[in-house]
């Protein structure tokens, strides 16, 4: 029992930093920019976070399990305009978003495949995937924003509900609802055990290819839901749209704990992860500093999380090495 | 000429290991020195801080009384520190030439490879030793022990070498081959290098060794003059006690009961086709030399590989076994040889370890986890296995070796199974822990359980089986029962597939 409050303390001692990066971010815009803490602002910066954070969710899972996935954005953007062709052509809205989630469970058993069944690192699968459903977002709509008239679908874009953006409050809810299935499910715990060692997993009993595809497919399902929220708030279905999605997500996933390495994280670092980058993201825009060098400063910003990544990776051994010298 | 390497209080830890404590000897130029240890008493990792493969976590070498700090095998071999492995470090497609060379060929004056001056000076190394190879041949066409020639003149080619460490050098040798090994030895000798040579056989050690340098559980006992100490002695200060008593006191299952699996047949694209059967309550040693198939027929048994013939009874029922996960359904488990990468989920507690193949059963419908019945597994199994963990929360890989093969023995047990299958259970295990699981593996038989027994220690799998069947070239090559097993009976059915009456 004493041991099970050390381990939460200490897992909160990550945590800890991260917050204070996030005090030090606010602080920083606020002082810049005294806008940056109004409560409009803080509301944009959900908004802007909601898609991101849905994609976060599945790359934490994926990192997780070993994986990692470079299509997202192109299958929000590609499920954004499926969508809206489907409600122009007159599917009722709620069918269209079954048969568009339909469309990003095929993108995951795709990626799945290539992993499982080629034996292709995910970074270059992934990559495949995410130039094919890019030209087939492009391709479906011959390259022009298809516009949304179905009155329910735009709801989606401009409910509220206590004043919060009802794409906010639906990945609240898929944050929490994947929160718990990766802390106190089998399959979450499967999620770590195959990010661990593969080869282990198996031959302890688990089915890492299922385990794997059901992570591929989770990402396909968080994108196409997130497409269909763009798409609402945007008006239109836009085959450009979500560019580098993925580049923010990992960045978030990474700051908040999870290791490239595998078997490491949580959804809690996750989501302190997505705050911070949103926050980032959204004042480098308020104190004006130009789009180029945004992209400058969100490099720097993964190599910052990269780094720490491997940090905490050298500390976790060097402090494992002491504890099991005690053990002896 | 009167080279001295010593060493000084030199430590290696790794989590969950002191491979090697606190070491300090030297050896001198022109003294073949053997190391003698059991698996893992730390003369591999001593040979790997040598020649910089692994740094020290504390402590010094000197050579010629000048303090060393290698970072890679590359600078210590520039250094004259070479060392010969098991496993062959030469390139299969190059010439012998080039491999002997490799990385400082002679030039022409244009600074073009000079095959042919290659080729001249390795022919007169070839001479040298008197081997009937030449310098043009690839290295892929030749038999492994002139492989392993090649290997020692590349070391030997370099005009400074001091130090030439044979790591088991004779594991894969015919004994004409051994014969012309311990020629090149002594002409080294003779020459004034240092010779380290480790090796499990004591014929050998007796044969060529000047010295023997003991080494138990990560620390270094004692040197003594080969030949003046008995080697009952020697084999004592190895292991620490008498290797009878250990085997002598256990309490073994004396009952052995019906046959319970039937392996008919049975191959994969790693193994040929092989039969066996196992019995209620039974110790099955499998034992044959590392790379016999041993390990992958278990493999192929419990559908970690695709099975490609035959068929598997369990109580004379046909199974299938798809998938280790479906293995473990009819309750065949396997604890791996590789425990850091196979067995142990490194990244996770020793409750999650202990528990992992349980989750189906731990879990209610929507696939949430009983937290409180895992803690239950979990504590029942540290105390039923006396696994040494300060608590179940503990990441399994600050533990000891032996007690995270506790961890996934305890793992399989917890799932009930009929035939437990131990694929080296006692590699890189100290003394107090290996007469532990002995025990252990003797309590499983008499609880009903088949137990196969793989093992390359063979006084650990003539100790603890009632049968014993030896593979060799991934096939079946013979069985002996209990009382027939020696060891000299075990290697001869294992090196040459039949049983020689000296």
């Amino acid at each position: 029992m004493n041991d099970n409050k050390k381990k939460h303390l200490h897992i909160s001692g990550d945590k800890i930093v991260l917050l204070a990066a996030i005090g030090v971010v606010f602080a920083l815009f606020t002082v810049l920019n005294r806008n940056f803490l109004s409560v409009t602002n803080m509301i944009n910066i959900l908004i802007a976070a909601s898609l991101v954070g849905l994609v976060a969710i599945g790359h934490t899972y994926l990192i997780i399990a070993g994986q990692n996935d470079l299509s997202p954005g192109s299958v929000a953007a590609f499920s954004g305009v499926v969508a809206a062709i489907l409600v122009g052509k007159g599917v009722p809205f709620p069918l269209a978003v079954v048969l568009t989630i339909g469309c990003g469970i095929l993108v995951g058993c795709f990626n799945a495949f290539m992993v499982n069944q080629i034996h292709l690192e995910a970074f270059i699968a992934t990559l495949v995937t995410q130039s094919i459903i890019r030209g087939f977002a492009y391709i479906i709509c011959d390259g022009k924003p298809v516009s949304i008239s179905n009155k329910s679908f735009l709801i989606l874009g401009k409910a509220r509900i206590a004043n919060i953006p009802l794409s906010v409050w639906i990945m609240i809810l898929c944050v929490i609802v994947f929160g718990v299935i990766l802390a106190r499910t089998k399959f979450g715990r499967s999620v770590y055990a195959i990010g661990g060692s593969m080869d282990a997993a198996r031959l302890a009993g688990l089915n890492p290819r299922r385990i794997i595809t059901t992570c591929y497919i989770m990402m396909g399902i968080l994108c196409a839901i997130g497409g269909i929220i763009f798409g609402a708030r945007m008006n239109s279905g836009q085959p450009a749209a979500n560019v580098n999605l993925e580049f923010d997500a990992i960045t978030a996933v990474i700051l908040g704990g999870v290791s490239f390495a595998g078997g490491v994280g949580d959804m809690g670092g996750t989501i302190l992860g997505i705050i911070l980058i949103q926050a980032f993201n959204t004042g480098l825009t308020m104190v004006n500093v130009p789009s180029f060098w945004q992209y400058v400063a969100k490099g720097g910003l993964l190599l910052f999380a990269l780094t720490t990544d491997y940090i905490r990776k050298q500390k976790r051994e060097k402090d494992l090495l002491a504890a099991s010298m005690k053990n002896l | 000429m009167g080279s001295v390497l010593e060493f000084r209080e030199i430590c290696k830890y790794f989590p969950g290991v002191k491979a090697l404590d606190h070491v300090s000897f030297k050896a001198c130029a022109g003294e073949v020195l053997a190391f003698l240890g059991e698996n893992g008493a730390g003369k591999s990792t001593l040979l790997k801080v040598l020649n910089g493969d692994y740094q020290p976590t504390s402590g010094q070498y000197l050579l010629d009384g000048v303090e060393k700090h290698f970072q890679s095998p590359h600078q210590a071999i520039e250094e004259g520190i070479s060392i010969i492995y098991q496993e062959r470090q030469i390139l299969l497609e190059l010439s012998v030439a080039e491999n002997i060379y490799l990385g400082r060929m002679p030039v022409n004056r244009l600074g073009f490879i000079d095959s042919r001056k290659a080729n001249e000076m390795a022919e007169e190394i070839i001479r040298d030793f008197g081997l009937p190879i030449r310098p043009t041949e690839k290295v892929k066409d030749l038999s492994i022990a002139y492989q392993q020639m090649v290997e020692i003149m590349k070391a030997y080619s370099r005009e400074n070498l001091k130090v030439i460490c044979f790591d088991e050098p004779t594991a894969s040798l015919s004994d004409s081959e051994i014969e012309s090994l311990f020629r090149i030895i002594g002409k080294l000798k003779a020459e004034g290098k240092i010779i380290i040579y480790v090796s499990h056989r004591m014929d050998e050690i007796r044969r060529i060794t000047d010295k023997v340098a003991i080494f138990k559980d990560g620390h270094y006992i004692s040197t003594v003059v080969t030949g003046q100490v008995p080697e009952s002695e020697m084999i004592r200060q190895m292991v620490g006690r008498d290797l009878g008593d250990i085997y002598q006191n256990l309490d073994r299952n004396k009952t052995i009961g019906k046959v319970l699996l039937e392996v008919k047949n049975v191959s994969s694209d790693y193994v040929k086709e092989n039969s066996f059967v196992l019995h209620e309550g039974e110790v099955l040693g499998f034992s044959g030399l590392v790379g016999a198939g041993r390990t992958e027929l278990m493999r192929a048994i419990i559908g970690a590989d695709r099975m490609r013939t035959g068929e598997i009874l369990l109580d004379g029922k046909p199974i299938r076994n798809r998938s280790p996960h479906e293995a473990m359904e009819h309750g065949i488990v396997l604890v791996p040889e590789d425990r850091k990468l196979q067995g142990i989920l490194s990244n996770l507690s020793v409750s999650d370890n202990i528990n992992i193949s349980l989750l189906d059963r731990n879990s209610n419908k929507l696939g949430f986890v009983n937290r409180a019945r895992e803690e239950k597994t979990a504590r029942e199994s540290i105390r039923d296995f006396r696994i040494k963990t300060p608590s179940p929360d503990k990441k399994i890989v600050e533990l000891s070796g032996g007690n995270q093969q506790k961890c996934i023995v305890a793992r399989w047990i917890s799932t009930s199974p009929r035939v437990l299958i131990l694929d080296e259970p006692t590699k890189g295990i100290d003394v107090g822990a290996k007469s532990e699981f002995y025990q252990m593996i003797c309590d499983f038989a008499r609880q009903g359980l088949g137990v196969i027994l793989i093992s390359s220690e063979l006084p650990e799998v003539i100790g603890l089986s009632d049968r014993i069947i030896v593979m060799k070239s991934l096939e079946i090559a013979g069985e002996v029962s209990r009382e027939e097993a020696t060891e000299s009976k075990l290697l001869s059915l294992g090196m040459m597939g039949e049983v020689q009456e000296s």
